[in-house]
């Protein structure tokens, strides 16, 4: 009798989750896969705010260093999902085998800290967009906090990520719009050829933002997570390579937009951004006066979507690494840990929004900073472990993969180096 | 000197990588970098210690037994030269730490996959057992060194006293690698978990894990498992295997769980198991495999047990004994005419409470409840619903008997309606 009873309730579970699975892994996701989608979150409110600023403040000197940062991307998300493809397990899971509980521990409290910095600055994004059509946000943060958290835990996620990632051709808007700008194509392209650095603090933190932002640590785990979780195999390894190279390619021009029609609006006029409000002009050229809700819109999309992916991205990387029980078929009292850090970043991250006179485009900005900083230290340990042939066999890092890598990590350092001295002199 | 020493009983791996192996005169060998242990034994024994030596840094394996005290430092006898021997572990032989301390487990006990934090050791006499694995947060703490401060915390905030979580190691299934699956096989303690539970824990396992643990479990687990595990799993671990092992798996399945997996597989993987498995069998699934899954033809089992009205009582009862094991479906019984026509049914209760001599045509329900083969599955639904019976005989359009519906696989269409 237990036999069968057990049986029926397993095959009751079977029987919608597996329905569950089918639909949203339909021809959508057949087409859609994890770089991809990992990229459309990288484009969330710190993302957006940190290119404008980028463009408003240094017109067009940034633009540059999108060539080097879209080959780190490509390097560090190529190596992520290689991993992921090759030892089946999770970034935080290898860390773990690897490097032993100690340095899994801070490490874990580290990234805990980063993440929570780019929770806040997701309902920092919230706050900001809701207030252009005149919301505030004592009621849009806790409003968006709740729904978040619902959806993630009892709404169907996966259904509504589809809407989210529809919504993402909001991105194309800051293309058509950077076209009928009519930007000054020669001096975009001398920007390229004569690249500049100017060794001051302001626009070396500017250079770890957009670094921190494009490249930032938390997409990493997610991305290789995601990678695990479709079961990818080695022998289907070209296509998710594919995916990867592409979703990298379509941040970086969707930056380059961003960065371009801030310098050709804002910058050119001396306009500062100090609100939302500013950084909707770039799409003056396209959406006139309204330009301001079409951002907003945007804004807000890219927000909730990176909310509901990151504080759950988060605790099952936290989860993996010490072995807790970690899935949201589980009740709260047999995932206490799970449920408890998920809970944590939201309430706080919705929290400190709350609090009075919060700076919310600075909070967008340097929590964007703080994840360039932290950027070298993941890369660090993401390629010790794609060396080692005991994970990854003969798909460890050939030598030229090696020595851009190792050349990018270099560089990240020397340059977050930089950026503390400045800071401190 | 004379301190107060009480002998541990308990010992951690944790407190003995690391520390310093020295000899009886005090000078120091090098350094615990590793342990082995005999597997093969329910309690595995440690048997040797892998040491980095103090002098040229060469990495060697050195024997526990010759281990005289664990104080802080491991004092060694004095060591001899046939005591040093190349790193490479005998056969049956684990390193502890390598393939253990942070990995995942399978707890059999709580039938739940476990990060290791540490491992525990009971020492008797000199020699060192390894009786627990620590999956708590205690242990964590310990491995991490904030032990002392939480514990402190906790206990002058909230008088709370950490405690170990500790699991057996009787009741532990290292994952680690194929490899070591393969070599515990004999006592592949996966085997003593529900297949309902085992089935849970595959699917918490990464891609690699779950093919290892699926390929080290014999045929009639496997099967046992499969009919378990969710539909794109079960596509996966049969794609993995070689077409004859997949064969014997899917053979031991109930036949429309068998027909529903192969119709899901692709169609050349499919026609291979097919040729391969035993040809009665085969028959019976083509046969299934050949209607639609969502109506009475593709739920249906042809695996259940028919008899004329002239069979008596113990006749049948003899039969049912016989043929219980490759039966799906035993708790009814159906009486056919010669055409196959369905005349009556009877339970096994029936069955038992009559007299061994009565004939089956005397006891048998005549009311009967059948569906046609094209029915769909939500009418059937309803009607088990409303008759509330274990199995609903499926019918063709001349009225003949070609399979029954178990209420089981019905359940995915029959649990929503349920709370109405």
């Amino acid at each position: 009798m237990l036999d069968t009873l057990s049986g029926i309730v397993r095959r009751v579970r079977q029987g919608f989750a597996g329905k569950k699975y089918w639909r949203s892994f339909g021809l959508f996701f057949a087409l859609i896969g994890p770089g991809i989608i990992t990229s459309n979150v990288d484009n969330d409110a710190g993302g957006i705010t940190t290119y404008s600023l980028a463009g408003a403040e240094y017109g067009l000197g940034l633009l540059w260093t999108l060539i080097p940062i879209t080959a780190a991307l490509i390097i560090i998300q190529e190596m992520c999902a290689r991993m992921g493809v090759v030892s089946g397990k999770g970034l935080s899971d290898l860390i773990r085998e690897r490097f032993g509980a100690r340095i899994t521990f801070y490490l874990m409290i580290v990234l805990f800290l980063t993440n929570l910095g780019n929770t806040i600055s997701e309902f920092a994004g919230v706050a900001a967009s809701l207030e252009i059509f005149g919301i505030s946000r004592t009621l849009s943060v806790p409003f968006s906090a709740a729904f978040v958290w619902w959806l993630v835990v009892k709404g169907n996620y996966k259904s509504v990520e589809k809407v989210f990632l529809f919504a993402c051709v909001f991105y194309l808007s800051y293309i058509v719009s950077g076209f009928m700008g009519k930007p000054d194509w020669n001096a975009v392209g001398s920007s390229f050829l004569k690249p500049a650095i100017q060794l001051d603090k302001g626009f070396l933190t500017m250079a770890v933002g957009v670094i921190g932002t494009t490249i930032a640590p938390w997409m990493q785990f997610y991305l290789q997570s995601s990678v695990v979780d479709k079961g990818l195999k080695a022998e289907d390894y070209q296509y998710t390579r594919m995916d990867v190279i592409f979703g990298s390619i379509m941040v970086n021009v969707v930056a380059f937009f961003i960065i371009l029609l801030c310098a050709i609006t804002l910058f050119q006029n001396g306009v500062k951004i100090e609100s939302a409000k500013d950084a909707a002009q770039a799409l003056a050229p396209l959406a006139g006066e309204y330009c301001s809700w079409l951002f907003a819109f945007g804004l807000l999309n890219a927000s909730l979507f990176a909310a509901s992916i990151l504080p759950i991205s988060t605790s099952y990387t936290i989860c993996e690494a010490f072995g807790w029980e970690s899935s949201l078929n589980c009740k709260f009292l047999e995932a206490p840990q799970f449920y408890g850090l998920y809970s944590l970043m939201v309430f706080l991250g919705a929290g400190i929004i709350l609090l009075p006179d919060m700076p919310l485009i600075g909070i967008m900005f340097y929590s964007q900073v703080i994840n360039g900083a932290i950027l070298p230290v993941i890369l660090v340990f993401m390629l010790l472990l794609v060396n080692d042939r005991r994970i990854m066999g003969k798909y460890v890092n050939g030598l030229a993969m090696n020595i851009l890598s190792w050349l990018t990590v270099a560089v990240l350092t020397i340059l977050t180096l930089a950026m503390i001295i400045f800071m401190l002199i | 000197m004379a301190v107060n020493y009480e002998p541990q009983v308990f010992l951690f791996l944790s407190e003995i990588l690391g520390i310093k192996i020295v000899d009886s005169e005090g000078r120091a060998i090098g350094k615990v970098l590793d342990l082995t242990g005999n597997i093969a034994e329910i309690y595995p024994p440690v048997l040797d210690i892998l040491v980095r030596l103090e002098k040229d840094k060469k990495i060697v394996l050195l024997p526990w037994r010759r281990v005289a005290e664990v104080n802080g430092t491991l004092i060694f006898h004095t060591p001899q030269p046939e005591d040093f021997r190349e790193p490479a572990p005998r056969s049956g032989e684990l390193f502890l730490k390598d393939t253990l301390l942070d990995k995942q487990v399978v707890d059999t006990d709580g039938a739940k996959i476990r990060r290791v934090n540490d491992l525990q050791f009971l020492k008797v006499h000199r020699d060192l057992y390894l009786v627990h694995v620590d999956v708590g947060f205690h242990g964590l703490l310990r491995r991490v060194g904030l032990e002392r401060s939480v514990a402190f915390l906790l206990r002058k905030l909230f008088d709370y006293t950490m405690t170990d979580q500790l699991i057996s190691w009787k009741f532990v299934q290292p994952l680690f690698s194929p490899d070591l699956l393969r070599l515990t096989i004999a006592q592949n303690r996966l085997a003593h978990l529900h297949p309902a539970d085992l089935a849970d824990i595959i699917e918490d396992l990464n891609i690699h894990q779950r093919s290892a643990v699926f390929r080290s479990l014999d045929a009639e687990t496997a099967a046992e498992i499969l009919e378990e595990t969710d539909p794109k799993i079960q596509v996966s671990l049969i794609q993995d295997m070689d077409t004859a092992n997949a064969s014997d798996i899917i053979e031991e399945m109930s036949l429309s769980e068998a027909a529903d997996l192969l119709g899901d597989l692709p169609k050349d993987k499919a026609e291979g198991i097919l040729r391969e498995m035993e040809q009665d069998v085969a028959d019976d699934v083509k046969e299934l495999l050949a209607h639609p899954e969502e109506m009475a033809g593709g739920l249906m089992t042809t695996a259940f047990l028919s008899f004329t009205p002239d069979v008596t009582v113990a006749e049948a009862m003899e039969t049912i004994r016989r043929e219980a094991e490759d039966m799906d479906l035993i708790y009814y019984i159906y009486v056919l005419d010669g055409e196959e026509h369905i005349l009556g049914v009877l339970s096994l209760r029936d069955l038992l409470i009559a007299k061994p001599e009565t004939v089956l045509s005397d006891i048998m329900d005549k009311r009967l409840i059948s569906v046609n083969i094209e029915e769909k599955k939500d009418q059937i639904a309803d009607d088990f619903a409303k008759y509330g019976i274990m199995a609903m005989p499926v019918v063709d359009d001349d009225e003949r008997l070609k399979g029954v519906i178990l209420f089981k696989n019905l359940l995915e269409v029959v649990a929503p309606k349920l709370g109405k």
